[in-house]
Parts: C-alpha cells; structure tokens; sequence
C-alpha cells in the first residue's frame, strides 16, 4: 500500500525516472548493437543513473524531513553511494545497481522512512538493485566481516546527500584498510581463478569471471591504486595495451547483454558469432569472424594477465593509510594528496621505524619541497597529533635514522621549530666532534643502541626498559642543548625553549615537569660523576636532594649516559662508564634505602610554600602538624594539592576512621588511603586490589611517628572493573574499609584468583630477597626482585606481618615484568636481628618460589 | 731528572694541575685508571644483589721535573689531592736516565 505523502511525488517521479531510464537504456542498446558499447556508452548509462538516483533522493528527503530529529543537520545525516561498476561509471544494460546507503546516526523512523520511499520507487523501475545500508558508527565491522564490501568500497562514489560520510565511513577503520583491502582482493581472484582451472583459454570464455576478464582488469587497476598507481606502466603489458583490452572488454560484454537480454556474460560459441558480426571482424564465413574475435579477445586476456600477475608481483605492501612500502622503503601512494596534507607525514615516519624500513627518496623529496609551505600548527592540528608526535620518539631501532631523514628534508624543524636554532651550529671546544644538532641526535641513537643485547652498556639497558615514559627522555635530549645557539649558560636557555614547546604540545603537567627537569639539569649528573668525589657521602646525598625520585634518577642516568657518548667515539671511556654506573647505584640506594631517616624539617622552604599557599578551610598548624613526621620523600611525590587533601582527609580519621579515594590518572588509578596503622593494614589493601584483578603497578605507603598511615596505590584496572561497572569506585572504597577493618576475608576472596594466577605463569626468575640493616639508622630494609605475579605484593607484605613485623614504610615498582619492592620494616620497634633477617629471608624465598 | 707519578682521586685532578701550574710545571700526562691500595673497594649492592667494586677509578697524574724540583712537586701534588679519608692516593717517584724526542729522534742523557 502506497504512502500518501509520499505517493503523489513519486507517482510524478516515476513517469519521469522511467521516461529518462528507458531512453538512457536504449541509447546504449543501440550503441551495442552498433559494437560501440564501450566506456563512453557505459558512463552516460551511468549518469543518467545517477540522475535518477539524486532526484529519488530529493523526494525521499522531503518525504521524510519532518520525522528528523534534526533538521538542519538534514543535508548531513545521510549519504547515497554507488558501489562497483556503478561506482566506476560501467553501467551494462543488465547490470546491478550497487549502492550503499549510509547514516550518521541510528536510523530510526525517519531513516526507515526514508529507505522506503528511495528504494522502492527503483524496484518499480525494473533495476536490480544491490544495496547495503550501513550506520556510520558500524562501518569497521561492516568492513572487517566482509572482503567483497571492502572491495567493493574501493570504488565507492557519492551520488546524493552528504558526500562526507563516504570518507568517515571507509576511514572509520584503521590505515590497514588498504592492506586488508589488498589481502581480501588476493583471494578472491585465487579462488575465481581455480574455478577456471586457472587458464584463460577458454572455448567459451566468462569475460567477466575468467582469468584475463574484467574481474582481473579491474583487479590490476585496483592493487595499482592502493599501492603505487604508476606501476601499471612499469611493467606488465603496459598502460596503452590494459585499456585497449578494456574498452574491447566493454564492447563485448555490453553484447552479451544486449544479446541474452539479462546479465550473462559467457561468451558462449553462439554469441561468438554475434558478437563478431556487430563488432565487424572481417571473414567470409561466420567461423572466419569467430576466429578473428577470439584471437583478439585472447590477446586482449593475455594483456590483462600479465598485467594482474605483474602488479600482484611487484606492488609494493600497503601499510597504513596512503602509505606503502617497497623495494625503497616507505613511501605514499598519492604523493599529491599527501603533499597537501602535512598532518599525514609524521605517520610516514613512524611507519618507517615500525617496519624498520627507510623512508623512500621520493617521499623525503616531497616532504622537503612541501615543508616550508606550512606553519608548524598544521603538522599537528589535533591532540591526538601532538600525542602522536611524543609517541613517535619512544626509543626503537630506527628511531635514530628516522629522525635524521626529518631532519635533512626539514620536517623536525617544523615538528620543533626551537631545533632549528642549532641546525649545523659549530661551538668550538676540546671534547666535541659534531656540530650540535648531529651530537643531540646521535644521543638519541646512543639510546635506541641499548636495545641492542650485544650493546656494551648493556648494564644500564634494563633502566631503559623500567623507565614509565621512556618517550620524554628523547623528547628531553632533543631539547637538551637546543640552547647552544647563544654562547652561555645553554641548559636555561634550553630549557626556556623545551618550555615553549611543552605548552605547544600541551604535554600534561607531570610530563612536562619531567622535561624541563632533565633539560635544566642535564648536566649535573656528569658534574658530580666525573669531577666530584663520589666515594663521599655527601656527594650522593646531595646528588639525590636534586633527583628526588627514582624515575627522574633513571632517566637523568640514561641521559647522562647518551650525551657524553655523542661526544666524540673516545668520549664515553669505560672508566667513566664505571664512574657514571656507581653514581647511579649509590644514588638509587640512597634514594629506595635511606630516605626513612630523613624526615621533613618544618624550616624547609618547601614546607613554608605549602602553607602560605594553603587553602582558607586549612590551618597552619594543622598543615604543618600533617606534615610532621613524615619522610622527606614525602614532598616529592606529590603536589601541593594533593597535601592539602591528605590534610583534610587526615582530620576525618578519627580513632578508627578511615579515609580512602579513587582518583583515575593519565596511565593508572590511584587509590589513596589515610588511616591509622594496624596489624596486616597494607597487605589487606593489596590483596582486595588483587582480588578485584587490579595490576599494581606503584606505590608508596609512608607511617608517621603518631601512627597515621598513608598508603597509595597506582594499579591498572586489568579487567576493566571500575569502567564497565557504574557506580563501582563507591564499591571498591566500601571493600577497602571492610578489608581493613577485618569485616570482608581478603585471603578467601584472593585464593581462587592466586591458584589460577599460579597455574598460568611459572616464575621465570629466580626471586631475589635481600636484608639490610646498615642503610637506615632506623629500619631493616628488605629488597625484593622477583617476576611480576598476581597478588604478590599480599602475599610479600602478609608473610612479613606474620613474622611480627611492622611494615612503615613501601615502595613498590614494577618494571616491565618484574616487581621491584623495597619494604621498610621494623620488630617491636627495633631493627631485626640476624636470626630474624635469616627468617625472614627464607619464609619470603619459600613464598615468592610458590613453595608454601 | 725524575718521573713523579701520583694516583689520585678523580676529582682532585683539576685541583693537582693547578698546584703544578703554579710551579710552571705545564708538561703531564694524565691517565684515568683504575686499581685499589689500602682502600681495597668494597662490595655495592644494586636491588639485593650484590657486584664487586674493587677496582677504583682513580687518576694518574705523570711529571718529569729536576731533582730540585723534586720535593716542592710531591708537596703541591699532596697537598692538592689530600682529603685525609682512605682513598686518597699514592705518589711515586722513579729515577729517569735518558729520554728521547720522538719527532727528531734526539737523546738526552740526563
């Protein structure tokens, strides 16, 4: 039954649709008849399909306008597309009118409305229409599921409504389309061509279906265009001879169509001689002409052959949007497109060091040429660019001739613009060898080395892989010395200009910290290594006051490390090397072992910030009285708003009180705790965080003399927990208290998961267990290095409660898959004795080896 | 003529070249080496596990003065390179007879 406000349109519509179809048809019927039906007759059958295809669309649109949620954005929330030969403009008499319909959002009554009113006007008209309705957000399983689709996409082209929606639908999946597209291609002529017997010689040739057919000419064009669109006059039987064989193809099949009177496409013995007679091949005899056809059809399906079986050998291998490599590296496959759209280069680059390949020639010629025609805000338009860019300088073989190539042809000066202050620049002194652009980028290739097992330093190489962000390591040493265009005091200078660039990258607040500390202070490391006496305490201590933490030592190390190896070849000896590697080790141990004996002092300046700076609901006294007692360490993890929450939160807890929050970050949750101590109180948190399948990755848990414990952890919710289930943060906080208050049996929650943890993974390493009791004048220090497993850092801090132990204060680390955790620990106040230690020692190697 | 060889620590180089310069001694060589005396080195420990430090960075500092000169250099070179912990160094001197310059091949019988 008809829709009464749509009938009237359409009855209108159809008689024309009909009248401009039915001459169209005939126009190239008779082109046909006339052998003439090649690729112009197909394209004007194609146009006026098109015709009637946006004017359906016109009284579709009207007919459903008023159901649309929005109807400003109407010329935006739908798209029609012509798919496969219609797409390509080859309309055959009989063919099928492939077209994909998409929308940008649910398609709902209006949508539904509108699918009726379009396609059934063209059903009426007789036109087998293949169609495929697609909402924008289904588009990568849509493209996943299907390799035909994914084909068929590759030709796709708007004919009405928002022709914007075609590029975010075949882009709404990843830069592997073209390779998947590729890959889905290979098969499907493989298994076309076996049901052939894989010869084109047929008596009765599909001219379609059969190898040297339009399939295959299509299929050569097709991998051209994805990878390299110049190979298909390089090789093959050349460009002049493929389209010689298409437009016979055409002629022929248009014959076929006309001839049979539906979509058959085998060029059986008799349609041989009909064929022959309209394409006027010369004979006295029908079998002459059939000879004469045959011979030109074959000749023409051996140029289409060689042609597929040439670009199928040597094109190059998509991988990623626009770019593929070959034989001379990575390089894009619209060189003119690419050209315009610099937000696309810095992904050339990075696919380069992913497939460990150059960038080829062509492409760096390119990016040189272009480079200078944009500001630096276009190669970076978005966040997800800037993210990019800082994700690019992970360390990685290759990272280091890559960046040199960006840098010949002008691109890092563009990505940096503060690099190109010291492009080339000479500053004459004993030690260096290279100009200093050269020697900053050749630190960056001394990091990349220490991948490398058979690197001579191999000692520092496991720093690197512990580092959190090792990306903004290179980041600093890009900038380290940037500051040498001026003639003094290069590190401020430097670090003036790393600070332009971290707000121009909007990197975040601990990020860009981090930066600014390695550049300002990239020399400081070396100062105290090589020209101070290192064996002196002192030394060390003060060498830590400026590092702080373990992860700004690590990556200042490895800094250190790089850049007087980037010297000169003589300049990293292996007497410095051990010079550098003792200052790292004393440090760090100074660092993990001693900072329980330092406590902060009211009269530092840092304390006095914190309570100038406090808010109007906090007292000094309270501040400071919060702060008293505590390490030193303290201060250095967290930031002043973070001090004055503990504050707050520390005048909640009351006797018995406790007070927990969550708070997501960047790469982890954190979860903070302030109580009062009790037996088994850090284990207890981490086993629940365990229980609940969180991957703990860090952590920190400090004591104060008055018996306030402050715990933090940072975890990863492996299972996505908190995400998936709402309101599940107020849970998770109810567990801890119950946990911790004794109300909910940790261990009974975590035994299943640990038998499971323990069935799947094997200690890999041996767990190595180490007491101390010279490092602190206050505690015993046990330092524990073992795999990384679940529910280990429960299983670590409950034996040590079992034994007697107070734990006051933690650091837990994991780096890569290895769990590094310091314990403090104390026994009846004191520090353990031997036989304690000799205890202690063997019940954790029992433990940690799985042996109780 | 003798040839002074002192072992000290690394930060006292600057610290010794200067006390020389001012005694117009410019000629030295200067190694970076590594060994122990007393000092012995000890065992560092890096994550529980312990690795053996008993080669110590030093530096050696090479003159080759008059006999006058002898004792003035060993007090600048001490005086300049003395902590007073365990580890500062050693001072050796050893008698030189001839000596050779290599880019005319000429003797010098001293």
């Amino acid at each position: 039954m008809s829709d009464p406000r749509v009938a009237p349109h359409v009855t209108q519509w159809q008689a024309t649709a009909r009248e401009r179809i039915c001459r169209a048809q005939d126009e190239l019927a008779t082109a046909a008849a006339r052998g003439e039906g090649g690729r112009e007759a197909l394209r004007l059958y194609a146009d006026a399909m098109d015709e009637v295809v946006e004017q359906l669309y016109a009284h579709a649109s009207i007919g459903s306008a008023s159901e649309r949620p929005d109807p400003i954005a109407s010329s935006e929330w739908v798209g029609v597309f012509a798919l496969g030969g219609y797409g390509r403009r080859q309309l055959w008499l009989h063919s099928d009118v492939d077209l994909l319909v998409v929308f940008a959002d649910p398609i709902g009554a209006a949508g539904q409305r509108f699918l009726q009113a379009f396609f059934n006007p063209l059903w009426d008209l007789g036109l087998t229409v293949g169609h495929h309705v697609r909402e924008l957000k289904d588009a990568s399983a849509s493209i996943e599921d299907n390799p035909e689709f994914l084909l068929a996409l590759t030709d796709a082209r708007a004919v009405a409504g928002s022709a914007a929606l075609l590029d975010r639908f075949a882009h709404a999946n990843d830069g592997r389309a073209a390779a998947r597209t590729l890959s889905a291609l290979k098969s499907l002529i493989e298994e076309r061509h076996a049901r052939f017997n894989d010869t084109l010689y047929q008596l009765e040739p599909d001219v379609k279906d059969a190898p040297g057919g339009l399939r295959d000419l299509f299929a050569a064009f097709t991998v051209a265009r994805l990878s390299d669109p110049t190979l298909l006059g390089q090789g093959g039987a050349g460009l002049k001879a493929l389209h010689d064989a298409e437009e016979f193809l055409f002629r022929v099949r248009s014959i076929l169509h006309l001839e049979s009177k539906r979509n058959a496409n085998v060029l059986t013995h008799e349609l041989q001689e009909r064929a022959a007679e309209r394409l006027g091949y010369p004979g006295a005899t029908a079998r002459q002409r059939v000879e004469r056809l045959m011979s030109a059809y074959f000749r023409h399906a051996r140029a289409v052959d060689r042609s597929l079986r040439w670009v199928l050998r040597a094109s190059p291998l998509p991988i990623g949007t626009n770019l593929v490599q070959g034989p001379d590296g990575v390089r894009f496959v619209d060189v003119g497109d690419a050209a315009n759209r610099p937000d696309t280069w810095l992904a050339l680059f990075d696919a380069a060091v992913d497939r460990g390949a150059p960038v080829a020639g062509e492409a760096l010629a390119m990016v040189a040429e272009h480079a200078p025609r944009f500001s630096p805000e276009t190669f970076l338009p978005t966040a997800a660019h800037r993210a990019a860019l800082v994700a690019f300088l992970t360390p990685r073989p290759g990272l280091y001739a890559r960046l040199s190539e960006m840098h010949d042809c002008g691109l890092l000066g563009q990505l940096f613009p503060e690099f190109k202050a010291i492009t080339s620049r000479v500053v004459r002194d004993f030690y260096h060898k290279y100009t200093v652009d050269e020697h900053t980028l050749l630190t960056i290739r001394n990091i990349e080395r220490l991948l490398d097992p058979a690197s001579p330093r191999r000692r520092f190489a496991p720093i690197l892989g512990e580092l959190d962000a090792p990306q903004l390591l290179v980041l600093a040493l890009l900038y380290h010395d940037v500051g040498k265009w001026r003639d003094d005091d290069h590190h401020i200078e430097s670090c003036r200009m790393a600070q332009q660039m971290i707000s121009r990258l909007e990197l975040s607040d601990d990020a860009g910290a981090m930066v600014e500390f390695l550049v300002l202070h990239h020399l400081k490391m070396s100062l105290a290594a090589f020209r101070r006496d290192t064996e002196d305490p002192e030394v060390v201590r003060q060498f830590a006051d400026i590092v702080g933490v373990e992860e700004r030592l690590k990556m200042l190390c490895l800094m250190t490390l790089a850049d007087v190896e980037a010297v000169s070849p003589e300049s990293l000896t292996n007497w410095k090397e051990e010079l550098l590697w003792r200052l790292y080790v004393d440090t760090y141990n100074r660092l993990t072992l001693s900072y329980g004996d330092e406590v902060i002092d009211e009269r530092e300046s840092r304390v006095d910030e914190i309570i100038a700076g406090r808010p109007a609901d906090l007292a000094a006294d309270e501040t400071r009285r919060f702060l008293e007692g505590l390490p030193r360490r303290y201060l250095r993890l967290f930031a002043r708003q973070d001090v004055y929450h503990h504050v707050r939160l520390a005048r909640d807890v009351g006797a018995n009180g406790i007070g927990a929050w969550i708070q997501p970050k960047a790469e982890a949750v954190e979860l903070t705790v302030l109580t009062r101590d009790r037996p088994y109180l850090f284990s207890n948190i981490s086993g629940l965080l365990s229980s609940y399948g969180m991957d703990i990755l860090r952590g920190f848990a400090f004591t104060k003399p008055d018996g306030l414990v402050l715990d933090m952890f940072a975890f990863h919710d492996a299972e996505r927990f908190l995400e998936l289930n709402p309101g599940s943060d107020e849970q998770l906080l109810r567990a801890v208290e119950d946990a911790i208050v004794g109300r909910l049996d940790v261990d009974k929650r975590l035994r299943g998961r640990e038998e499971g943890a323990f069935r799947r993974a094997l200690p890999r390493m041996a767990p190595v267990v180490h007491c101390d009791n010279d490092s602190s004048r206050r505690y015993t220090i046990v330092e524990i290095v073992a795999d990384d497993a679940h529910g280990l850092l429960y299983r670590m801090s409950r034996t040590m409660s079992e034994l007697g132990c107070e734990v006051d204060l933690v650091l837990i680390a994991t780096e890569g898959r290895r769990a590094v955790d310091v314990f403090h620990l104390t026994r009846e106040a004191q520090k353990l004795t031997a036989a304690q230690q000799e205890e202690l020692t063997a019940t954790l190697q029992r433990v940690l080896e799985g042996r109780s | 003529m003798k040839l002074i060889k002192a072992i000290v620590r690394p930060n006292k180089v600057e610290d010794v070249k200067s006390a020389l310069e001012k005694l117009q001694i410019s000629g030295m060589t200067i190694t970076e080496v590594r060994g122990h005396g007393k000092q012995k080195g000890h065992t560092a420990i890096y994550r529980g596990q312990e690795y053996n430090v008993s080669l110590l960075p030093k530096m050696e500092i090479e003159v080759v003065v008059h006999d006058a000169m002898v004792e003035e250099t060993i007090r600048a070179m001490i005086g300049a390179a003395r902590t007073g912990e365990i580890g500062d160094g050693r001072v050796f001197v050893v008698p030189v007879t001839e000596t050779y310059r290599i880019r005319t091949g000429e003797r010098e019988v001293v």
